[in-house]
């Protein structure tokens, strides 16, 4: 029983992102199609489980396509933080010194900001499209992946094996790249995930707000705006996306809390 | 102590016109312009408004004119708002924004502390469980999700509060933007709170205390509580940027006329100089929120004053 409660979040991501990702092209509506005949008609209409929004689109499929986009943008975002957290991190900590303190200095100026009025700021700028809002984001997201990435790299700097590779004349970008970075590879994954759901929060906001994906698309932001707006007649609108929203972000946090404390213990 | 409140701010300045700067370039670089509506304007009117509001000059002369009017507290014209000054819109926009956020911070702070100490007690106890359980989702809850969820029950279903509107800051409308606004911040507290409280537990001193026939309440209150306490304090200022951020959505949701709802309604509406304004006070506000959470962590811990 206990051993059930503890995949419990596995499981429960694993079987939203695959309802996600297979189910949508075997429901009978497609998330775009309007059905005339059954507008905001309450779940269990056929052809409609948890019934249609208020211009007659499937929930169930529109819920799906939301959680599919809203993923989406949150695994790309999430490596593009990656990408620069790692970069940025490994240099900083290789480096040392006076580098090191100038790069993390400018890190800990971006922590200051109000990152969530600077990603808006950049959707106003460059045109909400999807594609910007999760190069935004991860742009932002990347400052505790490189903080990680720093301290790990500090400590295996005075390693043996690095020093000893060091010696024998290796270059600082082998052995960065293949010395280093694979040995941190578990606490990198662990923050990795963690980093997930924070992007879906983040996403969801912007979408909430009008200023992350557009229509026809749909994301699970989007979907808690409009389920927010007819919640009075039809609260199931409102249900079932902040339902699937809380559900990931929770499970997330908790598999990326646990994978962080047992491989960075 | 005074040295430390004055190094605080000369390091913020950086910061603020790294801001200034950022929104101000970004802005001017965007694609589109206030003034596009559905027919293009005719040039002559287009070059006439552009005199008019100074986008005519080059741009490092424009940003000269905006940092010189910010350190006179002139945000500028607002280009949608025809009539006002961002200046106008912030000072109306400001104190309903900065009720709802105090009120939060202050519950957030109060309740997470609360919680947390109660979860301390009996640690490890089912209580500690349930309520350390509860602080998680409640962290993990959007104010997007738990704002309408909240009018829901509490507005539409049971009737007892207002579902939306500011009402002129009549109590029974604020109670649930407080709410809401308050919830996650509040689980945030808790479980450092939580934390803190653990691991002082286990030091030196507390079993010195706990030799000398000191416990339960007492030793909590009187021995762990202020060292507990630092996470919590030097938390404060994430918080408060967090409040202002959750505002954002709040303010959306429950139609109150505060500064986010501007901040939105500019952004999409590319109206440069209150996008721009609203996010320089932001940054200004959190910086003082974090000076404040630093003078008060060195008050706590003589350590940190240097």
């Amino acid at each position: 029983m206990r051993r059930l409660f503890n995949a419990l979040p596995a499981m429960l991501v694993l079987l939203i992102l695959v309802a996600a990702w297979l189910l949508p092209p075997f429901l009978p509506w497609d998330y775009r199609i309007i059905d005339w005949d059954h507008v905001s008609s309450p779940a269990f209409t056929p052809g409609h489980l948890l019934g249609t929004d208020n211009v007659g689109r499937d929930l169930l499929s529109r819920t799906l396509i939301g959680t599919r986009i809203t993923t989406m943008v949150a695994i790309a975002a999430a490596t593009v933080s990656l990408l620069i957290g790692t970069l940025w991190g490994a240099l900083a900590g290789w480096c040392g010194g006076r580098i090191d303190n100038v790069m993390m200095r400018i890190v800990d100026a971006l922590y200051a900001l109000p990152f969530m009025f600077v990603v808006i700021l950049l959707m106003v700028v460059f045109g909400r499209s999807i594609l910007l809002v999760f190069i935004g984001i991860g742009a932002v997201e990347w400052l505790t992946m490189a903080r990680v990435v720093r301290g790990q790299m500090l400590a295996l700097r005075q390693r043996p094996f690095i020093l000893a590779s060091e010696a024998a004349g290796a270059s600082p970008r082998f052995i960065i790249f293949r010395h280093a970075l694979p040995n941190m590879a578990a606490v990198i994954l662990a923050y990795l995930l963690l980093t997930v759901p924070q992007v879906v929060m983040v996403e969801s906001f912007l979408s909430f707000l009008g200023l992350g994906v557009q229509e026809p698309m749909t994301s699970l932001g989007i979907l808690v705006k409009e389920g927010a707006d007819d919640m009075d007649v039809f609260p199931m609108a409102l249900m079932v996306p902040g339902g699937v929203l809380v559900t990931l972000v929770i499970c997330l946090t908790l598999l990326g809390e646990r994978l962080r404390d047992r491989w960075t213990a | 102590m005074f040295g430390l409140i004055l190094r605080r701010l000369m390091a913020s300045i950086p910061t603020l016109l790294a801001v200034v700067f950022l929104s101000f370039f970004l802005m001017r670089f965007a694609p589109g312009s206030p003034f596009d509506g559905e027919r293009p304007l005719d040039p002559e009117t287009r070059l006439a408004l552009d005199a008019a509001y100074g986008l005519d000059q080059p741009i490092i002369v424009q940003f000269g004119r905006y940092i010189t009017g910010l350190a006179h507290g002139d945000f500028g014209p607002s280009l949608v708002y025809r009539d006002f000054t961002v200046t106008d819109l912030i000072w109306t926009g400001l104190p309903v924004s900065l009720l709802i956020g105090a009120l939060a911070l202050l519950l957030a702070m109060a309740g997470g502390i609360a919680i947390g100490l109660a979860a301390t007690l009996r640690p490890n106890g089912p209580l500690d469980c349930r309520l350390m359980l509860g602080m998680t989702l409640l962290t993990a809850l959007p104010t997007f999700v738990t704002g309408p969820i909240l009018a829901l029950v509490f507005a539409l279903w049971l009737g007892w509060l207002p579902v939306a509107g500011w009402g002129n800051g009549a109590p029974v409308y604020v109670v649930l933007p407080v709410l809401a606004l308050t919830l996650p911040t509040m689980g945030a507290v808790a479980k450092l709170t939580r934390a803190g409280l653990a691991q002082i537990m286990t030091q030196d001193h507390i079993r010195a205390a706990q030799g000398r026939g000191i416990s339960g309440w007492r030793l909590i209150s009187r021995h762990a509580l202020r060292p507990a306490l630092l996470p919590v304090i030097s938390y404060a200022g994430p918080a408060a940027a967090g409040l202002l951020t959750g505002a954002v959505v709040i303010e959306t949701i429950f139609a109150l006329p505060g500064l986010g709802r501007y901040f939105v309604q500019g952004a999409l509406n590319r109206d440069y100089p209150l996008v721009m304004g609203v996010v320089t006070l932001y940054a200004a506000l959190i910086v003082l929120f974090n000076l404040i959470a630093d003078v008060l962590y060195g008050w706590l811990d003589p350590r940190v004053r240097g």
